[in-house]
């Protein structure tokens, strides 16, 4: 039987006009579907991954965009950085006032503190104290009155060296009471 | 303004009172991230009446009933009382903090002041800036570094402080001369201030009723002579002005006759910029993260410190800066990832090769 020939047409033609019979079409659905599954659940391995990941150097102007990338910004880096060392170099070199008379040295630390605090942007809750003339001048006074107490009894000990040692070996003593505490 | 240098200024200056009620101030201006900015005044006073003590027209920065006020008191070796008042108040933004200024009622409420905020982002850092300008006072002044160097710059923008510091130090004989030098010489500018100043005034105010002769550039021209002159005559000036042999050895004969008035206007305006009553303040600023950049001087407590004087903005703007910069932590991690991950690439592109 040849190609082209008569009887060839007429047993092509049967064939395309008998359809197969299909007894167990469920059997067929369950195995199509169990084949999509198993092509969903394919196991995921680290050469995959890797794949997945790096499949980009195998592109040549992904490649070179990315490197020229990390290039600039390793430059933007480096720069920046010896901008921002030359200025603090710069600095350094100024002058440094030794202004006493401005602020006192404890309030210039509360407000060191205050504004590391802030500059983690926390703020500190507002608070009002209610507080008679009376009561504050007292206080101002009791206040100043320590002060002067506390320098004459600096200077007190200060003149004297053997009160000194005495103090500063009660203060260790204390001291080692609150470790052990 | 307090300075003194040329006799006719001087008769003026002499004339400003030195009010005791000055209180010695120093303005804080701690900056935040977000553009805010808690400002804190503190001033000092020796003044024993409580109704004469920190008057809000005696302060030399804008000061109201809106501010959280604290007092207190010291006693200092000598045994006086030095009143403290301290002042806070939390600025939401820059404009905030402007509108003081344009609402001032101060002492120093005649001098254009302004605080400026900007922040830039880029990209591993982000960068503050914080600024106080004062305008200048005159129109058509020279600046101060014309006529002096770089030593003698730094020595003229110095705090009070560092000043009698050094001139009763070590050095202390190297510091007076040089402290001479400034003198002079900053009593030479504000005499040639004084004579451009005055020939702008007097141009404006004859313009178009002149000859060519008498033009600002032909008076401009004749600047040095006329500076040469006052500083010649500095002993006589009042006199020789009131008696109008100045003006005529300046415009001539004739035309000191015929601009007489123009003259006279001319320079009642420049006194009155030249003697304008400023008090003097100190000013402070503490800037988020880490300081990269600042025009002023670096006190005790690593804060940022600026005197303002009169002088400092009489010719040209006086302005105060400071710069900082924050790390963008999440930038510096992204950055980091990106990095390793197109290096490893590359490692893994050359392992393949081979």
């Amino acid at each position: 039987m040849k190609p082209g020939s008569e009887k060839y047409n007429k047993v092509l033609n049967l064939l395309r006009e008998s359809k197969p019979l299909l007894d167990s079409t469920d059997d067929i659905e369950r195995e199509v579907v169990r084949q999509i599954m198993k092509i969903n659940h394919r196991r995921i391995t680290i050469a995959g991954v890797f794949d997945f990941l790096f499949g980009w150097v195998y592109i040549g102007w992904v490649r070179r965009c990315l490197i020229t990338a990390s290039g600039a910004m390793v430059l933007v880096f480096v720069f920046q950085q010896i901008v921002i060392i030359r200025r603090i170099d710069m600095l350094s070199k100024q002058i440094v006032v030794v202004d006493k008379g401005s602020l006192s040295k404890q309030d210039d630390e509360v407000e060191r503190i205050l504004a590391g605090y802030r500059n983690f942007g926390r703020r500190f809750p507002s608070k009002t104290a209610r507080i008679s003339e009376i009561q504050m001048k007292e206080l101002l006074e009791s206040v100043n009155e320590l002060k002067i107490r506390y320098k004459e009894i600096d200077d007190l000990i200060e003149g004297d060296p053997e009160l000194k040692k005495l103090i500063e070996k009660k203060l260790i003593e204390n001291n080692r009471n609150n470790t052990n505490l | 303004m307090k300075r003194s240098s040329i006799k006719l200024t001087v008769s003026l200056i002499l004339m400003l009172i030195v009010s005791c009620n000055d209180p010695e101030t120093v303005v804080t201006n701690t900056v935040h991230t977000d553009g805010s900015v808690t400002r804190k005044i503190q001033m000092k006073s020796i003044e024993s009446d409580v109704n004469k003590r920190f008057k809000t027209s005696d302060i030399q920065v804008p000061l109201s009933n809106t501010w959280t006020i604290i007092d207190s008191v010291e006693v200092n070796k000598k045994g006086d009382s030095i009143w403290i008042r301290t002042a806070v108040k939390e600025f939401r933004n820059i404009d905030e903090l402007n509108l003081t200024y344009k609402t001032d009622s101060s002492s120093n409420r005649n001098f254009s002041r302004e605080a400026g905020f900007k922040k830039r982002f880029k990209w591993f850092n982000t960068e503050f800036r914080f600024s106080e300008r004062i305008d200048k006072v005159l129109s058509y002044g020279y600046p101060v570094k014309n006529f002096l160097n770089s030593e003698e710059l730094l020595y003229f923008y110095s705090p009070e402080s560092v000043r009698n510091e050094k001139e009763n130090g070590p050095d202390s004989l190297k510091y007076k001369a040089l402290s001479d030098s400034v003198k002079h010489k900053t009593d030479k500018w504000t005499g040639r201030n004084l004579v451009s100043e005055w020939i702008g005034e007097f141009s404006s105010l004859t313009k178009g009723t002149t000859d060519k002769d008498m033009s600002f550039q032909s008076l401009k021209s004749r600047e040095d002579y006329f500076a040469a002159i006052i500083e010649k005559e500095d002993k006589h000036l009042d006199s020789l002005w009131k008696n109008g042999i100045l003006l005529k050895e300046f415009i001539g004969e004739a035309n000191a006759l015929k601009f007489k008035t123009e003259a006279d206007s001319a320079l009642s305006v420049i006194t009155k910029r030249l003697t304008a009553d400023f008090k003097d303040y100190s000013v402070r600023i503490v800037m988020p993260g880490k300081l990269i950049g600042a025009n002023g001087f670096i006190d005790s407590s690593k804060v940022l410190l600026w005197p303002v004087k009169s002088d400092y903005f009489m010719a040209e703007p006086y302005e105060m800066w400071a710069e900082s910069k924050m790390p963008n932590a999440w930038a510096w991690i992204v950055s980091g990832v990106f990095l390793a991950f197109v290096l490893t690439g590359v490692i893994v592109r050359l392992m393949k090769k081979d």
